[in-house]
């Protein structure tokens, strides 16, 4: 399966589709070469051994007038026998077709349309056996109703004309041969190092920013190339470095301030008695921290998913989404709702665990925050088209088709969710994590409600 | 316990200190990561509670230089940073538990007790069976009685159970069962793990004179024989 999908891409493959055409360019052009050749030979030889037989034809016919009958069968015997003119071929017949004289063996079979020009073959001998060879003939009445062949034997020049014929078979099979094997070889070369850049390219897109392309030592144009990209892959490792830097001294300057107001409003809570309204007042105050904290988890997630600087590892999908399932499952039981799943064992992605359960948690906080008593979320995780797809519907009131988009966007709550509690930055979390994987992020209606669906 | 703060916010490390000497610990304190090195490997500690970023010597340098000498203290440490993968990074560095800031004084105290009495209690990893009270929980068998009654537990419930049982006595916050139990870190939006508790105390306590299961206000919950 693997080799045959290698095949066909190497038929696929640009070196081999120009090849491809190539080959028939060369090959058209040898049969025009070979074949002019061919007709101007085979023009030359035919009209040389016509015209031989054309002359003994018209040679004879005046013979015939002068000679006696004896005398013109000697004659015939003669040139029969005459080694000078080589493979000339004569016979006369009686009137009941039976040979007088030449050296053919028998009147040869002739339709009654044929007309100046007959071709008929004869065993000749050829060493110790005999071989059947081509001859071409004109034939002419005799006084008495005897009749006269003259012919020549145009084995020879069948045989060199086939020969030329398949020198010009072979010649175009040869092209196309060589060429479509040329072909195959650059394509396979080529695809070889176009599948090893693409493999690191997916790698690198799936933020393992430290793979490098491979560089022969070649200065063929996809060397160079590969270097330039690789250079290129040194600036944004270098950029991304420096937003994780950034990102983190950005969490140290807003965590530390939280922690510190966190820590002083319980510093004064444990000096204030239980039922106090100071002390209300500061559990106001952690309340807003707590908030805050999540809002900031949130965003520095997302960020982080978005630099793509987050440790990748196999992950087990099918346990992460059947653990979820189960981790909501009482909790949606408890507000009525049904939560359904229907998950395939086995299927594992890299990436982050922590992160895809975040988005699944999102996912599923957010269908139970919109699920109404007595509806049902769906959770899946199957074989796509592409591969596996994690699905999460509900049939709760969904997203309008033209506000989906919106949504993924940061910090949008529409108007019917903004009375709920929730940052707003869940989808877009889920969207961050999505992409961090690779995946794909399809908001769907679930006729009714909303169909979620990240499709690896 | 005796337990070492090293945390350069001095308000951070004042509340600390102060917190955990009025819930009755020894507490030394160090403003700097060389300092707490220095600190940790020359006096006899129950707990150390490490921040992340410090001066001179950075958190988890300090931890591993700990851990590179023998010391096997138990390490808290606090991160103010990004998170998901600097969790293992502290963890791998050598640390024991890992909370980001800002926290609840109430989790950092139920972690740092978790921490001490690991491996000290009764249930420890190595017991196949564990006991509370009238209750027990056999690993080998999966069996859980209570009373001579045999208590019917789905898996997860057992495995929430276990964690409990392992922590009897102690506070456990929701964050630490999600992460003790399903190994999740975040913060649900939904009272996910309160559903399952009250699930585990319905099959626990409901047909008992005492209640085992306790909820603790504004902490989590604590499996114990008393009240």
């Amino acid at each position: 399966m693997d080799q045959e999908q290698r095949f066909l891409g190497v038929l696929g493959s640009s070196p081999f589709r120009i090849a491809v055409v190539y080959s028939i360019a060369f090959a058209l052009g040898a049969v025009a070469l070979l074949g002019a050749v061919y007709f101007a030979v085979s023009e030359v030889v035919d009209g040389s051994t016509d015209n031989l037989i054309e002359a003994e034809v018209q040679g004879l016919r005046e013979q015939v007038l002068v000679l006696s009958r004896s005398d013109f069968i000697e004659l015939i015997e003669q040139r029969s026998q005459d080694q000078d003119v080589r493979g000339a071929v004569y016979l006369m017949v009686d009137p009941q077709l039976r040979p007088v004289a030449g050296n053919v063996p028998a009147w040869p079979k002739i339709a009654a349309d044929q007309g100046k020009w007959i071709q008929f073959k004869v065993s000749v001998p050829f060493g110790d056996e005999t071989r059947e060879h081509e001859m071409r003939a004109q034939r002419f009445p005799l006084p008495n109703k005897y009749q006269m062949l003259v012919g020549h034997d145009v084995q020879e020049r069948q045989d060199v004309k086939s020969l030329m014929m398949r020198g010009l078979i072979a010649a175009v099979v040869l092209t196309m041969l060589l060429g479509l094997g040329g072909g195959f070889w650059m394509g396979r070369r080529i695809l070889a190092q176009a599948g090893a850049i693409s493999a690191v390219a997916t790698q690198i897109m799936r933020g393992d920013l430290s793979q490098r392309l491979p560089v022969r030592d070649a200065e063929d144009e996809i060397n160079t190339l590969a270097r330039e990209i690789n250079s290129m892959l040194d600036k944004i490792e270098q950029l991304t470095l420096g937003m994780r830097t950034v990102l983190d001294s950005a969490a140290h300057d807003l965590r530390t301030p939280l922690n510190r107001l966190q820590a002083t409003a319980e510093a004064a809570m444990s000096q204030l008695a239980p039922a106090s309204p100071e002390r209300r007042v500061l559990e106001r105050v952690t309340t807003e921290v707590d908030r805050m904290r999540s809002t900031l988890d949130a965003l520095l997630r997302i960020a982080l998913a978005e630099t793509g600087t987050v440790a990748r590892e196999a992950v087990d999908l099918s346990e992460l989404v059947g653990s979820m399932v189960e981790l909501y499952a009482p909790v949606s039981e408890e507000r009525g709702i049904r939560l359904e799943s229907s998950v395939i064992p086995g299927v594992q992605v890299q990436g982050s665990r922590q992160l895809l359960a975040q988005a699944l948690a999102n996912l599923l906080d957010n269908a139970i925050k919109f699920t109404p008593e007595g509806g049902h979320i769906r959770v899946f995780l199957r074989q796509g088209g592409s591969g596996p797809e994690v699905i999460v519907e509900d049939d709760g009131p969904g997203i309008p088709a033209d506000k989906r988009e919106i949504v993924l966007g940061r910090r949008v709550r529409l108007d019917q969710a903004r009375k709920l509690p929730g940052s707003g930055l869940g989808l877009s979390l889920v969207a961050a994590v999505t992409k961090l994987h690779g995946a794909r992020l399809v908001l769907d209606d679930a006729e009714p409600g909303l169909r979620v669906a990240l499709k690896f | 316990m005796h337990i070492l703060i090293v945390e350069d916010d001095q308000v951070a490390r004042d509340y600390l200190a102060k917190a955990l000497r009025e819930a009755g610990h020894t507490v030394d304190v160090a403003v700097d990561g060389l300092a707490g090195l220095h600190l940790a490997s020359s006096i006899a500690l129950d707990i150390a509670i490490v921040d992340r970023m410090l001066p001179k010597l950075d958190g988890l340098a300090l931890v591993q230089s700990l851990r590179a000498t023998g010391r096997k203290t138990p390490v808290l440490i606090l991160s103010a940073l990004g998170e998901v993968d600097d969790r293992i990074t502290g963890l791998r560095a050598g640390g024991d538990d890992y909370l980001t800031k800002p926290f609840h004084m109430s989790e950092l105290l139920a972690r740092i007790d978790a921490l001490a009495r690991r491996g000290e209690s009764g249930n420890s990893e190595a017991n196949t069976k564990l006991k509370l009270a009238d209750l027990e929980l056999d690993r080998m068998t999966r069996r859980v009685i209570r009373g001579g009654k045999k208590i019917e537990l789905t898996a997860r419930e057992f495995q929430l159970l276990e964690f409990m049982m392992r922590h009897s006595g102690q506070v456990v916050t929701r964050t630490m069962l999600l992460e003790g139990v399903w190994d999740y870190h975040f913060d649900p939006q939904t009272n996910v793990i309160d559903v399952h508790i009250s699930r585990l105390r319905q099959a626990i306590d409901k047909d008992f004179e005492k209640p085992l299961l306790h909820t603790v206000r504004g902490a989590g919950y604590s499996l114990r024989e008393d009240e």
